[in-house]
């Protein structure tokens, strides 16, 4: 399942940039993400996902690890997780990009989705759909918080 | 395989809702099971406790009460396949009974189980909007009602309360001139897409026409800009509207593509059930 957003952030690419490297702030934003720490700064990373559809729960312990770097404008990141209770793992490869839009950031990320297991039984439908949703509020969470802030 | 649960067994709506109140997230309502131990046994899901309210005798009724069908929410859907209430009153709901999955789960399943669990392929709740029922659940303060519009919340997701039963279904008895269908179409274990049609027909016009279409996306809806190209016009107007109607009814099905059908290929399957139902309630 690969998903596209976009969202213009009133704020200068700068800011956003160092956003995204504040774990505690940056987490906040992420949906169902709890638990979150650094390994190793810039690199990799820890958290914990929560989801819920409807009576079914997920908790996927993550690791993202940072693939790829280009100061202020690219990150290219891998999430991966399994939930053993119920037989499920998830992986998401991520490529995030910032570009300038009129003084403001235009902050952009592909998503690349992979769930298998069990969870696989609740449809494919539903599973993207909960995902784009998650993806979704996440970028507008974030967009709001320096908005907020500015 | 099953994990250990602890069977709780109330012998009121009253003690059932208690608890449900009680134990919270930890327990779940168990009747029919046909949804419910499979994704236990699938573990997707767990539960401490499970609370049977199969021998809670007063909510498997089927009867006439008040100018409504009365339906318990634990009656089975075999019960409501040969309820001779049922054929005779609802005969919309009678076939789609008669059609549940397979006679394992007409057997066992329940109504109530059905909507609760709310699987987005499900066809009761899509005939319900339809049919304009209405939703009772039970808990130790009293009792509420609300549609079936208002019952289907998302995929998996209904608005009942956490200490809340569903109790019973009511159906308004049907006048001389109302007609009704549903139809569905699938090709897996489960419908791709259900549409179901209810109107009044008194040879003036078509009136009071609701449409619902459920299984294409994550829950049932009724469609009023589908009903609104419909109501107030002759039987041979709306037959010239019925493509304008599938298509309105079709976008707003919120169709998924999944292994039952890309979305354009639900939409579009949802308009020519539409005409179909349309044609067949008045056969």
């Amino acid at each position: 399942m690969q998903f596209q957003k976009e969202v213009e952030i009133r704020a200068p690419r700068g800011r956003v940039w160092d956003f995204i490297w504040d774990v505690d702030r940056f987490i906040a934003c992420v949906p169902g993400c709890k638990e979150a720490r650094t390994i190793e700064a810039g690199k990799k990373y820890a958290a914990t996902m929560v989801e819920k559809v409807g009576p079914f729960k997920v908790e996927f312990p993550t690791t993202i690890e940072v693939l790829e770097r280009e100061e202020l404008s690219h990150i290219k990141a891998q999430a991966s997780g399994a939930d053993n209770k119920i037989g499920s793992r998830m992986k998401i490869d991520l490529d995030v990009h910032l570009r300038e839009s009129n003084g403001n950031t235009a902050l952009g990320f592909v998503a690349t989705v992979d769930i298998l297991g069990k969870l696989a039984a609740l449809g494919h439908g539903i599973i993207k759909r909960k995902a784009d949703q998650v993806l979704d509020e996440f970028a507008q969470a974030v967009k709001r918080r320096l908005e907020e802030d500015s | 395989m099953l994990r250990r649960f602890r069977l709780e067994e109330p012998e009121t709506v009253a003690e059932a809702s208690e608890l449900l109140s009680r134990f919270g997230e930890s327990a779940k309502v168990y009747a029919g099971g046909t949804e419910l131990l499979l994704a236990m046994k699938e573990g997707l899901v767990h539960y401490e406790r499970l609370i049977n309210i199969k021998q809670l005798k007063s909510l498997r009724q089927i009867k006439s009460d008040n100018g409504a069908i009365s339906i318990g929410a634990l009656c089975t859907h075999n019960e409501l396949e040969t309820s001779p209430v049922i054929r005779q009153t609802l005969p919309a709901l009678h076939m789609l009974e008669r059609n549940v999955a397979n006679v394992r789960v007409r057997q066992a399943g329940t109504l109530g189980g059905n909507l609760c669990f709310a699987e987005p392929h499900a066809d009761p709740g899509t005939l319900l909007m339809a049919l304009g029922a209405t939703m009772v659940a039970d808990n130790a303060a009293g009792r509420r009602e609300f549609s079936a519009e208002e019952f289907f919340v998302d995929a998996y997701e209904t608005s009942l309360r956490d200490d809340e039963l569903l109790s019973e279904i009511r159906i308004p008895v049907p006048g001389a001139h109302f007609r009704s269908a549903y139809l569905k179409f699938g090709y897996l274990e489960r419908p791709s897409v259900g549409v179901a049609v209810a109107f009044n027909s008194n040879g003036g016009g078509l009136s009071d026409v609701r449409i619902a279409v459920g299984c294409a996306g994550p829950s049932p809806r009724r469609v009023r800009e589908a009903e609104a190209l419909l109501d107030g016009k002759s039987r041979e107007e709306a037959e010239r509207s019925l493509a304008q109607a599938g298509q309105v009814a079709g976008s707003a099905s919120q169709a998924i593509s999944d292994l039952h059908g890309s979305q354009d290929y639900k939409e579009h399957i949802v308009g020519v059930l539409l005409k179909r139902a349309f044609h067949g309630a008045f056969s």
